[in-house]
């Protein structure tokens, strides 16, 4: 059973900002994008996840010093015939984790290809990262890490090498992509229509290992 | 009721495992070998069977004088009405073969299912595509549990999914593989307990019932949605402001619907009771179904008062204790749907998938 460090309650209305996020995961199928999202919502791993169709919604609260970050997560589907569904769930995302598996190179270069279109069709803020996952099978690596690193700093992207399945930095690139997210209050929100009229209830329990 | 849920779990993982609990009568696996959840509602739903096992016994009574002897029936009014109120487990699978054209397809192409098997090697994208998929398929449901040796799935009914997909690929190539139909495959066998039969109703989903569905532009689904939206906006207009209001779109919250045909999205029991009217009346059930969640469900999608919440609401409708009574809810689904009628249906697809195909295009 994966340890679980409850998120706390933002306490009260007063204190502390609440900024709420969406973020969306895109990436060739079976890199382990679902995985990603179970270990950082639910602090679980399953050996077969079932495969995505369309995409599944799932949300998540962190806490960054005095301000709650709720993440909209859109766990995309991989496969190349999805993704004609896929503009709907970057269009307005504040956030996207491009994802790839580190023991296949192919999906190193459809995860270029992510990152080319985000850089031309989503909001010119976003902020992308780049996850190179499975890493805990080093020992079938295909991309170095090296090689990612260097495109990720050419394209101004976050990276980081995670596992899902050990847990390895997978909150810590949640968190990191929370830390850079403008957190004034008009700009936190994609949408207006939506504002800032989260209500700090229920937050999901959950892994993300904040307000520690 | 905590209770209950502690001892589903312990039986847990076994998979062959039905012990049953103390409380509840119920196996933590169902009769189609699907692992019920730690937090499966037992209550909810021994309440619906208690009252859902008269109206089996009574229609098993009734298919058993309407077949006879007979393994064939001619449609018809009766016929339509019958299948409308569920085609009993046993007879099921024969029926959706007779029901839907796939049994003359099969019987006048002896041979072809094994040829297909045998047939040239498949392109090594699709075989990937596939081979990757095939574990992640109901991992669930006891059937589906990798049994391998060196790698290879040896037994059980991955085996046959790998197969049935396979032979499917080579005889559609331009399809190939979409996923998605992995559960619709997988449930097929679940129901026919065979590979053969399992193809030829895949065939006649993807030639004939569900045209477009699963092509490389998913055109099919990307249409229905729209189509269902125009519906909804037209039977429902509050639930569609609602829906626009808050930035959402409805291939967001339904493509899975239409993709997998409710499988993975309805309790297991209710989309065989679908698929019973979608292999004999067609695709336009899949409408209807959609609607009326949709309708049933006005009020409490108009409680969720952010994007979040409309997201979790739909998804909550369909596997609520409404979804989960079958019966009531195809009774609900025809009264709800009330008359839809074929050539309304077919004027607005074309108009929704000529929008579609323009905006492709931009
Ligand atoms: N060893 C290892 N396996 C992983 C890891 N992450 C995911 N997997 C496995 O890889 C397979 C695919 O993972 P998913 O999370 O379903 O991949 P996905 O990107 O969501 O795939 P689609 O839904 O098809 O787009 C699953 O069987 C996982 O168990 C990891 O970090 N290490
Ligand atoms: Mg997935």
């Amino acid at each position: 059973m994966a340890q679980r460090t409850s998120v706390q309650r933002p306490s009260g209305g007063g204190q502390g900002k609440i900024c709420q996020f969406k973020l969306v995961l895109l990436g060739e199928s079976a890199v382990g994008k679902s995985s990603l999202v179970l270990r950082f919502v639910k602090g679980q791993f399953h050996e077969y996840q079932e495969s995505t169709i369309g995409a599944a919604f799932l949300t998540q609260t962190v806490c960054l010093d005095d301000t709650t970050v709720k993440f909209e997560i859109w766990d995309t589907a991989g496969q190349e015939r999805y993704h004609s569904l896929a503009p709907m769930y970057y269009r307005g995302a504040q956030a996207a984790i491009v994802v790839y598996d580190i023991t296949n190179q192919d999906t190193f270069g459809r995860a270029k290809t992510w990152v080319k279109e985000l850089q031309r069709q989503a909001s010119p803020n976003i902020v992308i990262a780049l996850a190179g996952n499975k890493a805990d099978l080093a020992n079938k690596r295909m991309v170095e890490y090296e090689e990612a690193q260097t495109y990720a700093e050419e394209n101004s992207l976050l990276f980081m090498e995670t596992s899902a399945k050990t847990a390895m930095n997978v909150n810590d690139i949640f968190l990191a992509i929370a830390k850079k997210l403008p957190k004034s209050d008009n700009s936190a929100t994609g949408s207006q229509r939506e504002g800032m009229t989260l209500r700090p209830s229920d937050p999901t329990p959950g892994p993300a290992g904040c307000c520690k | 009721m905590a209770d209950r849920r502690a001892a589903g779990e312990e039986g847990g993982d076994g998979g062959t495992n039905s012990s049953t609990t103390s409380q509840s009568r119920l196996s933590d696996v169902d009769e189609y070998g699907f692992q019920r959840p730690p937090d499966f509602d037992y209550a909810t739903y021994e309440e619906f069977m208690s009252r859902y096992l008269t109206v089996l016994a009574r229609r098993a009574r009734k298919w058993a004088h309407l077949l006879g002897a007979r393994e064939t029936v001619g449609r018809g009014v009766k016929l339509k009405r019958y299948v409308r109120k569920g085609i009993p487990m046993k007879h099921r699978g024969k029926m959706w073969l007779e029901v839907s054209g796939a049994r003359q397809q099969m019987s006048l192409r002896p041979g072809y299912y094994r040829a297909m098997l045998a047939g040239a090697p498949l392109g090594e994208e699709v075989q990937e595509a596939i081979r990757v998929d095939l574990p992640r398929t109901f991992p669930d449901n006891i059937h589906f549990r990798q049994v391998t040796q060196d790698a290879q799935v040896t037994q059980g009914k991955l085996v046959s999914l790998n197969n049935v997909l396979s032979a499917f690929c080579r005889h559609n190539a331009g399809i190939g593989y979409c996923q998605g139909l992995n559960y619709i495959a997988g449930l097929l066998l679940l129901v026919t307990n065979d590979e053969e039969s399992s193809f030829w109703l895949l065939c006649v989903l993807t030639d004939s019932l569900l045209p477009d569905y699963y092509t490389s532009t998913m055109v099919g689904v990307l249409t229905d949605t729209r189509v269902m939206e125009a519906l909804v906006k037209e039977r429902c207009p509050l639930v569609w402001r609602h829906v626009e209001h808050y930035g959402l779109t409805w291939d967001l919250l339904v493509t899975k619907w239409f993709v997998c045909l409710f499988a993975e999205v309805l309790p297991i029991e209710t989309v065989l009771r679908i698929w019973d009217c979608l292999f004999y009346e067609g695709n336009k059930v899949l409408m209807r179904v959609a609607l009326a969640l949709v309708v049933t469900n006005e009020a409490e999608i108009l409680k969720a008062q952010d994007f979040g919440d409309i997201v979790k609401c739909f998804k909550k409708i369909t596997q609520d204790a409404n979804a989960i009574d079958c019966h009531s809810f195809m009774e609900t689904v025809f009264k709800v749907s009330g008359s839809f009628p074929r050539a309304r249906l077919a004027k607005l697809r074309d108009s929704c998938m000529e929008q579609v195909l323009a905006e492709s295009k931009k």
